[in-house]
């Protein structure tokens, strides 16, 4: 499995070349080949959202720590999860950042969510103190699960996004919890694009028709995410081709977890 | 199993299963539990028998709890307890079962 991952082991990976393989590259449902499409796959690839440590944002809780280093990993893992959940919503996969071209208001909008200030909707300092309540001291370090259920509780503010979280525990998926939480009756207030990141719609991001759907449709748009484990001490090889099954989805957003000390977003994958 | 040791039954085994559900030695946010031994019954769901051990080691609904068996972990809860110890169970009777919670990443 060759992890074409954002981490902050590999920051050179943009430049890294690819392994010259008839194999399909995967990068969150879309499949390219490295021979025909490698600019399109350094576009898309280029096009994800990057949120690393940072140092000298304002103190978190006015007093608290003013950089993330040695801790933050997993809470900016949820952050990029989520904006790639908020790009698919408000601009759409098919949405490419393009150097020197002029980019519309949704895209600042979605960076000004995650912005290292207080008031941001999923800003470090939101995930760190919205993580006391689920037992998590600021500056101790996250669980993919911990993250996920901040992210859950922080978005519930959002209301120009207006997504329906659902988590699923357990291993188990019961999708008449997920059409109760997307059916619930409060108006999809986002305005821009209401996009469907539900099972039961194959694309996740339709700023064209918009407008349409949102006055149409009483479904909210759903971030489902699954908390696993997939073995003890490393990877049970058995989950590997499932895995590989998530990155094909159309609907995917992508991995966040990793090897102790380590935390990664996983965006696709090529190969073995 | 409250009044002593379970009948077996007429093939030797016994009518309730018996199984060992330990803490990964590593773990650190999930508490041990107070006792390790457990006599279910076989037709009681995978997902009941989770339930029971959530309730024990009092975890709410929003923590991870999973239980693995041979660094496998079962994600289908629907299974019968019998089911999950005819395919796993170990050569001196037991079904071993390890819980963990997820790692934390810094």
């Amino acid at each position: 499995l060759f992890p074409a991952t954002l981490t902050y082991d590999t920051l050179r990976f943009e430049y890294e070349d690819f392994p010259e393989t008839k194999e399909p590259v995967w990068i969150l449902g879309r499949k390219y080949s490295v021979f025909t499409e490698k600019e399109e796959i350094l576009l898309d690839v280029t096009s994800r959202l990057w949120f690393t440590y940072r140092k000298n944002f304002p103190a978190i809780g006015g007093t608290g720590p003013t950089s993330d280093t040695g801790w933050g990993c997993m809470l900016r893992c949820g952050q990029m999860i989520f904006a790639q959940a908020l790009v698919c919503r408000h601009l759409g996969r098919d949405w490419r950042w393009i150097k020197g071209k002029r980019q519309t208001d949704n895209y600042f909008n979605v960076l000004n969510a995650f912005i290292d200030k207080k008031d941001s909707y999923y800003s470090i300092h939101q995930i760190a103190q919205m993580g006391v309540g689920e037992g998590k001291s600021i500056g101790q370090w996250y669980g993919p699960n911990t993250v996920a259920q901040v992210l859950k509780k922080l978005a519930t503010f959002d209301t120009w996004s207006s997504l329906a979280v659902h988590i699923a525990m357990d291993n188990t998926v019961v999708m008449e919890e997920i059409r109760r939480l997307c059916q619930s009756s409060f108006p999809c207030a986002g305005a821009a694009a209401c996009s469907a990141l539900g099972s039961d719609v194959l694309y996740n991001g339709c700023p064209g028709d918009a407008g349409v759907r949102d006055r149409l449709s009483p479904w909210k748009p759903l971030v489902l995410l699954i908390p696993l484990r997939l073995g003890l001490t490393e990877i049970n090889e058995a989950y590997i081709e499932t895995l590989k099954h998530c990155f094909m989805m159309p609907q995917s957003l992508g991995v966040i977890g990793g090897k102790p000390n380590s935390a990664h977003y996983f965006i696709g994958y090529v190969g073995e | 199993g409250i009044r002593g040791t379970p009948p077996a039954s007429p093939s030797g085994t016994f009518s309730r299963l018996q199984v060992v559900v330990e803490r990964y030695q590593k773990e650190k946010t999930l508490p041990p539990l107070s006792r390790t031994k457990f006599l279910v019954s076989q037709d009681l769901p995978l997902s009941q028998f989770v339930v029971t051990l959530r309730t024990r080691l009092c975890l709410g609904s929003s923590q991870t709890f999973y239980l693995l068996v041979n660094n496998k972990g079962l994600p289908n809860m629907a299974v019968t307890m019998q089911e999950l110890y005819a395919d796993n169970k170990d050569e001196d009777g037991f079904l071993y079962l390890t819980y963990a919670s997820q790692e934390m990443f810094g």
